[in-house]
């Protein structure tokens, strides 16, 4: 963990909505891996107070790629404040070959850095966009990603039992308030179509505000069954059979 | 060296810079951003008799350069937390303040009897509840004053700091600190729901100090102050108000690095800038972590030179 100053190299817009930012950062902050994300302060002034999370989408070479709302406007060459890596990095299940993500009502920006990763590493990735998530640019996805649009109700796509029992692993975002609901729908989903959910088999990513993202303050702790966690320092992504809310 | 309290057991610390309680965890979770052997000293998260769990729903509202934060002092209950961090507290290059509360006086006092004589606890600091009246502190102190030498810091809400002051240094407070985050209430944006929590801002600042002014003028006792520091000027007015010292809070949060300054600057340490530094060497050194300095004491540089140089 590391407090560093990085500079902002391009700002790219991909959709009305989103920009992509490429960032010149430290070399101990390239280790970054999927999962893991930054607290940034782009501003000198305290408002906004809250380091704002940003999760990488992509590293290569020298630079850190990440996504950001297009209503904020960031110029080549400034300076921001990036503390991190915060948080684990998702370990994905042993022989993994098939991996199905899960974005509903948020950007996927959070899981583009893992399916990269993993069709690098010759993984078949699927991408279901649900929710909002289905105004996510597409053109803006790795042409080796299947991409699957559900509908507006949570948790219905095409061919969506073939698709999960297909999966050797899951990982799912949902932003706060809508993630432990959804987990819970997944969950039930995922048990009922392939009888049990291993442990580790489905994961989700946790998002909630972190105040100081090295586990002091207390305000991103999620309740896991034997106690509570830290989202950053244990998260953010947490196996869902061991999430209190998201079992039923 | 200051000294906080006197007694059997007095507190003095080197530097007049503490991490105030709920900011800083129990120990040394910001050991990788700050350095904090250069704090004067740590106050623990709240710590009750029986261990409490996290608040459910919103815990985290922004506001206008501030937030509202509602955690619910999850804790292990005293009885873990010490078996959990004793080593750490015993080892702390910094003296460690643990952070009572409790909704008796029994509860604390209790806390207090726990952690009396333990190795690695310099002190023990009352956290009073917003409702709490001078009857209240009468009580709570008492009942820990009787189980306890450890010296007694007794933190006052803002809106009573001055009401209560007085009925603290007479049921036995060593040292009052000035003030606790106050309460409020915000819309939480993302389910439009009312929330209540503590306010932390650089807008609180105003409203500490003239609380601090206040009391300081009319107690016999050391007053810390706290409350919207965001840099060493901040700092310096609680001083100039009449604290012995000062708690920052939620600027580790913002700044982490900036702590560290202003424990340098209050302590007489502060490196000055060489001409010509970039915005970046502004403050040299302090960029550097504990866990970059440990990195570099394990891989010591060569003590041969290279068999390439030019002879």
């Amino acid at each position: 963990m590391y407090e560093r100053q990085a500079i902002i190299e391009r700002v790219r817009r991909i959709s009305p909505t989103l920009q992509r930012l490429d960032l010149a950062v430290e070399a101990v902050q390239k280790g970054v891996r999927p999962g893991q994300l930054f607290l940034v302060r782009a501003i000198e002034s305290l408002d906004p107070y809250l380091r704002e999370p940003w999760t990488p989408i992509r590293v290569e070479g020298r630079a850190i790629t990440v996504e950001r709302p297009a209503i904020t406007t960031y110029v080549p060459g400034q300076v921001i404040s990036i503390l991190g890596p915060v948080g684990k990095p998702i370990a994905l299940r042993e022989a993994t070959q098939s991996l199905l993500l899960l974005a509903c009502e948020s950007t996927p920006s959070a899981l583009l850095y893992l399916a990269e990763t993993a069709i690098g590493k010759g993984m078949v990735v699927t991408l279901v966009l649900l929710g909002a998530a289905r105004s996510y640019p597409l053109d803006a996805l790795p042409e080796e990603m299947e991409i699957v649009r559900g509908e507006t109700h949570k948790l219905v796509w095409p061919e969506r039992e073939r698709i999960i029992r297909w999966a050797d692993h899951i990982v799912a975002v949902a932003p706060p308030p809508f993630d432990l609901p959804f987990y819970a729908d997944l969950l039930a989903l995922i048990r009922k179509v392939r009888l049990d959910a291993a442990p580790g088999y489905a994961v989700g990513l946790f998002q909630p505000p972190m105040p100081c993202g090295v586990g002091a303050c207390g305000a991103c702790l999620i309740r896991r069954q034997g106690g509570e966690v830290t989202a950053c320092i244990e998260g953010p992504a947490f196996d869902l059979t061991e999430i209190e809310g998201a079992i039923r | 060296m200051i000294e906080i309290t006197k007694g059997k057991q007095p507190l003095q610390i080197s530097v007049p810079v503490m991490g105030a309680s709920g900011i800083f965890g129990f120990a040394g979770e910001y050991g990788s951003l700050i350095d904090l052997s250069k704090l004067g000293a740590l106050i623990t998260n709240p710590v009750t008799l029986q261990p409490r769990r996290s608040a459910s729903g919103t815990r985290v509202v922004p506001l206008d350069s501030g937030l509202l934060i509602h955690t619910g002092l999850p804790n292990a209950g005293v009885h873990k937390v010490y078996r959990e961090n004793a080593s750490r507290w015993k080892h702390s290059p910094t003296p460690i303040i643990v952070h009572l509360i409790g909704t008796t006086g029994e509860d604390i006092a209790a806390c207090a009897e726990i952690l009396n004589g333990r190795d690695g606890v310099a002190a023990l600091e009352i956290g009073l509840h917003d409702e709490a009246v001078p009857r209240d502190v009468r009580t709570i102190l008492g009942a820990v004053k009787t189980h306890t030498h450890l010296p007694l810091l007794v933190r006052l809400p803002l809106y009573s700091a001055v009401h209560l002051a007085a009925s603290a240094v007479e049921a036995g407070a060593d040292a009052l600190v000035i003030a606790a985050p106050p309460r409020g209430t915000a819309r939480d944006p993302l389910t439009g729901q009312l929330v209540g929590g503590r306010l932390y801002g650089p807008w609180l600042k105003p409203l500490a100090l003239r609380a601090v002014g206040q009391v300081a003028r009319r107690v016999p006792v050391p007053v810390i102050g706290g409350g919207g520091i965001h840099n060493p000027d901040d700092a310096r007015d609680f001083i100039e108000a009449g604290a012995v010292a000062v708690q920052v809070d939620s600027v580790a949060w913002v700044r982490p690095e900036m702590v560290e300054i202003i424990a340098r600057n209050l302590g007489g340490l502060e490196l000055t800038r060489a001409a010509g530094a970039l915005p970046d060497e502004w403050h040299p050194g302090l960029g550097e972590t504990a866990a970059m300095r440990a990195q570099l004491l394990a891989s010591p540089p060569p003590l041969k030179p290279p068999d390439n140089l030019p002879r």
